[in-house]
């Protein structure tokens, strides 16, 4: 934070926002806290054991896909192709389940480091703009796998029942769903791994300047190679637990988590230009998102009102997050 | 001695209109080589598979040149497809059983309704300071739901002398093919030249070029990120009531929309127009959206199922980035 220190004569208000401004994470936490109570007055009983562990059995996955968005975005880069690596990677391990829930996850995680990999040497190697080279791998992956869909991937669609478990069970009497524990551990890497590890904080300089990188002597595709790579194997691990919270696999199954995997890092205060953000601001971001969803559904409004109350929420965080960070 | 001197200017001169116009010139060569490609796939090659290609190109054709305007100038825009669905639920919903002249009087509502509707969005983003693909982003959710609160469910309708402007015919399939190329070809020069010889499109070339510089050389920056996005909507809705010229009735699926909008932005790219703002041809791009149309008739005309047509045309795409960022590297290095 560059902010000039408050003097003596800085009016209160500006004071507050300022604080605000320095400590982002609160205001996060802040507005978390008042869509859940908002939530409780129009739904009591979400107020409960059982009414929070839904949503975050909805917020794990999408936390997930918004991880791999977060580490992209650090870069300078995005994904558009999040949402289908999840699903090729979900239908691999929906389809090899008859031949047990390990192999099953294997080739599923498979897919996305496959994926995530072209998508880098596309990137980093060949300068494709990351918006042109994740869109077209998004279309080459629906082509594909709806013709495999056809031939060699014919057959189960119902995942394991371990998968079953992972992405929709839960443990201690139900309280704590399992893909929350998965999730918990991933975040865990994730920080640690942008924080204290050369690669995170190559992945930091690369989105701040990369000329200066360069000049560094760092191979800057290389990184950018790691990072996709990362992005499309966390895409698969969160396709592979939504498929076993709906137990059941088709090609539309993630597409609908594209968007609000990238607007829960924006929310969380990721930059899209690159080189600002926290995974822990991109957790909040999974979470509001899923408690709006769940308020959504309880006021029971209709798609069409849903869609119009989601997106006028998703750009207010946004411009609330903007205005109180440029204040700092 | 002169006259060396003058072959000399004019070869430079060459190269730097070779270097300006080549990719605008390439893509409407490749356009006519995979139109002759198809002619000649084909058994028959007449006035009903050009009227055909003509008018079901026009919703990306006029999409195409939405997002250009709007990536020329400095943004993007991640709603374009939403407003496509918007404009054509709202167009089919008024339009319905109403007569010709009516229709064409609710077409010009509808435009100017998505302009200024879009003319917001540039606004909110100039105000916030929230990226633009951030703020259409939002917005892509806020115009499809509005799509589906005008029109829940499929249908609506408009006149039949409405549907002859955009396929030539009142019941939307024939062969008179000089409506549906007018309509490529007109509001597409207009929007091209307006962008290249009027103050208003110099500026959005100059703001989306470098924001900072055109600030201080007296370009009203923030104007012109609200005129590119107005510019865009009026676009996005002409795309929209094209759609329902073609299908004779609306339809709001929020997916349609999201495929519009990453169709459209591909087509852009492939019509030489820089992500980063300031560079490239509206023509150019108009150019790419009809290729992309024609891909698929292409491919399927050769025995290709749609869903490996899908993964060679993904493929094509990412290939040309490739081979175009090569080249930019080698010149680059050359000078």
């Amino acid at each position: 934070m560059t902010a000039e220190s408050p003097t003596a004569d800085t009016p209160p208000g500006a004071r507050i926002a300022l604080w605000f401004g320095e400590h982002p994470i609160v205001v996060l936490a802040t507005v978390l806290v008042t869509l859940v109570l908002v939530t409780g007055i129009i739904q009591p009983s979400y107020l409960s054991i059982g009414g929070l562990r839904n949503t975050v059995l909805f917020a794990a996955p999408l936390g997930i896909l918004a991880g791999a968005q977060t580490i992209l975005m650090l870069t300078g880069g995005i994904d558009l192709s999040v949402g289908m690596i999840a699903t090729a990677a979900a239908y691999v391990a929906g389809n090899q389940s008859p031949n047990g829930a390990a192999i099953a996850i294997v080739l599923g995680l498979l897919v996305g480091v496959a994926a995530g990999a072209a998508n880098g040497v596309g990137v980093g190697v060949f300068r494709v703009n990351p918006l042109i080279m994740t869109l077209a791998m998004s279309a080459i992956l629906l082509g594909l796998f709806t013709a495999l869909s056809f031939t060699v991937l014919q057959g189960s669609t119902t995942v394991a029942p371990f998968i079953k478990t992972l992405g929709g069970g839960s443990f201690f009497g139900s309280r704590i769903p399992y893909n929350a524990l998965v999730w918990f551990g991933v975040s865990v890497l994730i920080i640690y791994g942008l924080r204290r590890t050369g690669l995170g904080r190559l992945l930091y300089a690369v989105g701040d300047n990369p000329v200066a990188v360069r000049l560094a002597g760092v191979r800057i595709w290389q990184v950018q190679i790691a990072a996709y790579t990362i992005a499309g194997l966390l895409a698969a691990l969160a396709g592979i637990l939504l498929a076993g919270r709906t137990g059941a696999v088709d090609l539309q199954l993630a597409v609908n988590f594209l968007l609000p995997s990238v607007a829960a890092a924006v929310i969380g205060g990721t930059s899209i230009f690159g080189g600002i953000g926290t995974y822990s601001g991109t957790i909040f971001g999974a979470l509001i998102l899923g408690v709006l969803a769940t308020l959504l559904t309880f006021l029971d409004a209709g798609q069409a009102v849903q869609q119009v109350v989601y997106g006028s929420i998703v750009l207010a965080l946004a411009w609330l997050y903007s205005s109180l960070t440029a204040a700092a | 001695m002169t006259t060396a001197r003058i072959a000399l200017t004019d070869r430079a001169g060459l190269q730097r209109t070779l270097r300006r116009f080549g990719w605008t010139a390439g893509v409407w060569l490749l356009l006519l080589v995979i139109l002759g490609w198809y002619a000649a796939l084909i058994p028959r090659f007449g006035a009903f598979t050009i009227t055909s290609i003509a008018k079901n190109s026009l919703p990306l054709v006029y999409l195409s040149v939405a997002q250009a305007v709007i990536v020329i100038a400095g943004g993007i825009d991640l709603s374009v497809g939403a407003m496509l669905v918007l404009s054509n639920a709202l167009a089919a919903q008024l339009m319905d059983g109403r007569a010709f002249v009516v229709t064409l009087l609710l077409a010009v509502v509808v435009i100017v309704f998505a302009a200024t509707l879009n003319g917001i969005v540039g606004w909110i983003i100039n105000v916030s300071r929230v990226p633009d693909i951030v703020v259409t982003l939002a917005t892509s959710f806020i115009f499809s739901g509005m799509a589906l609160l005008i029109l829940p469910s499929p249908g609506g309708g408009t006149s039949g002398g409405f549907r002859a402007i955009f396929t030539g015919s009142s019941t939307g399939t024939g062969t008179n093919f000089w409506p549906p190329i007018l309509m490529i070809v007109l509001p597409i020069t207009l929007a091209a030249v307006w962008m290249r010889r009027s103050r208003a499109g110099l500026s959005l070339y100059a703001a989306g070029s470098d924001p900072n510089a055109a600030f201080l050389s007296g370009v009203r920056t923030a104007r012109a990120k609200i005129t590119a996005y107005a510019v865009g909507g009026a676009f996005g809705a002409m795309a929209g009531l094209a759609a329902l010229g073609i299908t004779g009735s609306g339809e709001s699926r929020a997916s349609t929309g999201a495929n519009f909008t990453l169709k459209s932005i591909a087509a852009i790219v492939l019509g030489g127009i820089a992500l980063t703002g300031g560079i490239g041809s509206l023509v150019g791009a108009a150019a790419a959206g009809i290729i992309l149309f024609t891909l698929s008739p292409v491919l399927s005309a050769m025995g290709i199922d749609p869903n490996t047509a899908q993964v060679i045309q993904g493929s094509l795409i990412v290939v040309v980035m490739m081979a175009a960022g090569m080249l930019e590297l080698r010149r680059k290095r050359a000078e």
